[in-house]
């Protein structure tokens, strides 16, 4: 028996395992998701990320939306004491009332004492996530008054009773067959159910008459504009305006953050919000209401016809603090799209009910719950592997990875200093902030210095790792899973090899270049080192190789943020002199370029020091593509498709960061110029995201997002044979190899086979 | 003109709305209403103060119109008829202004929503409507809802059109 497992409880409700502070439950969520939710939410969230890319792709002004989007929210929440008194007189004056909830259950208990006023016994609703978090329903039912949820998604949720999957389709891990046999059980119906139209008409009907009935209608609010007190309300299905039009009191309750000066600075938001929401150029219905509303509210015979009423309900809940704390003020920014939980190759295999809270889900779901709630409550945070797949696609450019290692750095400081991770921690010189990480997490985050000994003696090394007893060992004591064959140390390491190849030097170079010597290559794949130095001496380049210094990328995909630091200061330090001397950096391991191009801007004071490190920093095969580029010099005069080893016919998977960091195209052009055929996949992430797969925690999770892949490699060879298969990360390598049992190699490899001799 | 026309058909179209275009004539408009009403018998117009008050007088007068609705009467109609303030060619959307006489419910209630939108009064993007340039700054002032194709929701699996909201949007082009 397996004892690593939490035993039988996979008929876990979504609702027992919500609240995630403790492990145990996120480990349990996931088992619960994949059991049973999975192909629900795979299907709807890469529909929405299809439908996403394509609308964004259609919108001509696209970066200037979001350059717009993020500076108005800057301006927003900078100014937010301002707008909220603005705010405050305009709704006022337009003869609305207006509550800033401090707490939850002050909003809560403002609603119920505004429905208790008006003898409410019907409440409908309209979707509004904010009304989830401060638990309205909870109080509303408790004193006695029915709340009817219209919008179909939250009706399906109100029907089963579990907390929302995702901000904006919060049953999208129900497919419709899981649907049409809740709704038989619950409402005893004999009528088919069995069609999409059968089970909206069966929904619509009944809420139809909830909304002719409703003493209240509660909405949200996706924007507020200070200056008019306008209510931007996005939907598809037509209950907001039900809501917030038939009955004659309208609720609505919102994040005081949804706060903006101007009704005008609502504009680049229309667009933009909807390709990045569903991928539409504009949902069904985007109202834009300053209650209340001119209209007399609705009423059937024998009903009093009422004057109209309007309550604002702005919720702080924690948000004034975020605001003020240095890290998640950004959050404040996120205008709830869902980009971030549809990019993301996790979320996309389990849903929020797994990588998500008691209310907020995927990427951006952590700082929401951290900021609403506690700290503890982010802990399903650890699920983001820092792919950074959301970070181009955020509307308003919120770096979430960025949170989530904060996150995880905070929730490290908090865990318990434990023997083990306090022993390696001291060992391998982590910051001293950071040894009360968990073991795991400090054996990945210092990976480097293991990596240093492991290869002193590598045959030593690689028998002890391989026996069945050390293996038992290192998942006890350090979570790696068993069944994940480890890299083995090679011979000879990069930095080793490199000094004994001696530098031709007969003509004056093309160009300098260093090459660094990542951790993961240095130690672990030392022949994609070799491969290119090959490569760059074939177009005469002028190549030293620097010695191998951890960047700093194990240690913060761990939340291990100061030893990150460190290492980051350190690298550029010792690099410096190679930038002095005139040389580009040139570096294989894309997690790792992805630090200097990104993840420094977070780690370096000084941000000159990390732009020119960004301008100066390439992928390998980008180099190559630039040096032929400028050479005006033809990719056949240096590679010959004939020689590949593999046959002209390539299944490539890129890197996570190397798209992030818009590194992929170059590779691409090249194979296809030297005369390759590509198929590429378009999966966001291989599953494996540096040392998350190799979790014994996320092993299963880990297998099934690369299922997607290891399918798109299937489909890509259905009929034409086999694809020679190529990744550009070491362990998307691994993933690629453990999926089809292949061997699997990087593109430079592939290049320095296919060098033509030099005459 | 009629390339902003043309867009807005193209993409009005691909957002399940149906578009027919009609000579801006009370006569035409008239009869177009009813031949889409044919099979419809109570319908509610929510002032269509975009196009002439003629236009309006001639669409009173069709069978099956209840003037001065009681709320019960809203409530089971079939068909809805209201002006649209502008039109957005990038997304195909109609704009309906509120808190006009019935307009909300007359866009809202009924499964079917015939729109009424001049030509003239369609613009390239939804954003410039919240320029005060663009069309007498109307777009700022009012409360309105930028109408895009039928209500439709993809909560109970496949993509179903018609949920809350009309089942079917008929926009009438008047050119």
């Amino acid at each position: 028996m397996d004892k690593s497992k939490p035993a039988g409880e996979i008929n876990q409700s979504p609702r027992t395992v919500a609240n995630k502070s403790d492990k145990l439950n996120l480990l349990r969520a996931i088992r619960m998701t994949l059991e049973i939710q999975s192909p629900a939410i795979r299907r709807n969230t890469q529909t929405f990320n299809r439908n996403r890319y394509r609308a964004t792709s259609a919108l001509p002004d696209y970066d200037a939306l979001k350059d717009q989007a993020r500076q108005i929210k800057e301006n927003a929440i900078a100014h937010l004491s301002e707008n909220l008194q603005k705010l405050e007189t305009v709704v006022r004056a337009r003869g609305g009332e207006i509550f800033l909830a401090p707490t939850a259950k002050e909003a809560c208990d403002y609603i119920l004492a505004v429905c208790q006023r008006h003898d409410a016994k019907l409440v409908v609703k309209g979707k509004s996530i904010t009304s989830e978090e401060v638990r309205l329903n909870h109080t509303l039912q408790g004193a006695g008054i029915e709340v009817a949820e219209s919008d179909l998604a939250e009706f399906i949720l109100q029907v089963a009773d579990e907390q929302p999957s995702h901000i904006i389709a919060p049953a999208l891990h129900y497919g419709r067959e899981r649907i049409t046999a809740l709704f038989k059980s619950k409402f005893k119906t004999e009528l088919p159910l069995d069609t999409g139209e059968e089970l909206t008409k069966f929904a619509r009907e009944k809420l139809r008459e909830k909304f002719l009935r409703a003493d209240v209608g509660v909405t949200g609010a996706n924007l507020i504009a200070a200056d008019t007190g306008t209510l931007m309300l996005v939907e598809s299905e037509g209950n907001i305006r039900m809501s917030s039009l038939l009955p004659p009191v309208h609720v609505a309750i919102a994040g005081v953050e949804k706060i903006i000066p101007t009704r005008r600075a609502m504009a680049p938001f229309l667009e933009l919000l909807s390709a990045s929401a569903t991928g539409q150029k504009m949902t069904s219905y985007t109202s834009f209401l300053s209650p209340p509303l001119d209209d007399p509210p609705f009423a059937l015979p024998g009903k009093p016809r009422k004057q109209r009423e309007f309550h604002l309900v702005l919720v702080d809940n924690g948000r004034m603090k975020m605001r003020d704390d240095p890290v998640l003020h950004e959050t404040l920014y996120c205008i709830r799209c869902s980009a971030c939980l549809n990019s993301c190759a996790n979320f996309q295999t389990v849903g929020g009910h797994a990588f998500g809270g008691e209310t907020y889900s995927g990427g951006i779901g952590g700082a929401w719950e951290a900021g609403t709630g506690k700290l503890e409550n982010a802990r399903f945070s650890e699920l983001c592997t820092g792919c950074s797949r959301c970070v181009n696609q955020c509307p308003v450019r919120i770096d979430i990875p960025w949170l989530n290692e904060n996150l995880r750095s905070r929730l490290n400081e908090k865990s318990e200093l434990s023997t083990i991770g306090g022993f390696l921690g001291l060992m391998s010189a982590a910051a001293a902030k950071d040894r009360s990480a968990p073991a795991t997490k400090i054996f990945f985050g210092d990976y480097h210095y293991f990596a240093k000994w492991g290869a002193r003696f590598p045959s030593l090394s690689n028998a002890i790792a391989g026996t069945r007893i050390v293996r038992w060992a290192m998942e006890r004591f350090l979570g790696l899973d068993r069944r994940r064959s480890l890299p083995s140390f090679p011979r000879h390491t990069l930095v080793a090899t490199a000094r004994k190849i001696p530098a031709k030097g007969e003509k004056p170079p093309a160009a300098k270049a260093v090459l660094f010597a990542d951790v993961f290559t240095n130690y672990g794949l030392p022949e994609r080192g070799l491969a290119a130095l090959r490569v760059l001496r074939a177009l005469n380049v002028d190549v030293a190789v620097s010695e191998s210094i951890p960047e700093g990328r194990a240690a913060l995909s761990q939340g291990m943020i100061a030893t990150a630091k460190k290492c980051a200061e350190r690298t550029v330090s010792r690099l410096q002199r190679y930038l002095d001397d005139g040389r580009d950096i040139v570096i294989v391991e894309p997690s790792s370029l992805a630090m200097f191009r990104r993840d420094c801007r977070h780690l370096l004071d000084d941000a000159g020091q990390f732009e020119r490190f960004r301008m100066r920093t390439f992928d390998t095969v980008e180099y190559v593509a630039r040096l032929l580029q400028q050479s005006g010099r033809h990719a056949k005069d240096f590679f010959d498709v004939v020689r590949s080893p593999v046959g002209a016919k390539l299944f490539f998977h890129a890197h996570c960061q190397q798209k992030t960091v818009g590194c992929v195209e170059p590779t691409t052009t090249l194979l296809r110029v030297i005369g390759f055929d590509i198929v590429t996949s378009s999966v966001e992430c291989c599953g494996m995201a540096g040392s998350f797969g190799y979790k014994k925690d996320f092993y299963e999770l880990s297998m099934a997002v690369g299922a997607d892949l290891f399918q798109q490699v299937a489909e890509a060879e259905k009929g034409g044979g086999p694809l020679a298969l190529l990744a550009s990360g070491t362990s998307c390598t691994e993933q690629l190899h453990a999926g089809t049992h292949r061997i699997v190699m990087h593109p430079i490899e592939l290049l320095a086979a296919i060098l033509i001799p030099s005459k | 003109m009629s390339e902003l026309s043309d867009t807005f058909e193209a993409n009005a179209r691909e957002a399940a709305a149906i578009v027919e275009r009609c000579a801006h004539a009370a006569g035409a408009v008239r009869q177009a209403v009813e031949r889409i009403t044919a099979n419809t018998s109570r319908i509610v117009i929510g002032g269509p103060e975009y196009v002439e008050s003629e236009i309006g007088n001639h669409l009173f007068e069709l069978p099956g119109v209840i003037r001065r609705p009681a709320d019960e009467q809203l409530a089971t109609a079939d068909a809805g008829i209201t002006g649209a303030f502008a039109g957005v060619a990038s997304s195909g959307s109609v704009c309906v202004a509120l808190g006009m006489e019935l307009s909300a419910t007359a866009s809202l209630l009924m499964p079917l929503h015939i729109v009424l939108l001049c030509a003239a009064r369609i613009v390239a993007r939804p954003r410039d409507l919240f320029d005060p340039a663009c069309l007498g700054g109307e777009g700022l002032r009012r409360n309105l809802v930028f109408i895009t194709g039928p209500s439709a929701t993809a909560d109970m699996g496949p993509l179903v059109r018609g949920v809350h909201g009309p089942h079917r949007l008929h926009i009438l082009l008047l050119e």
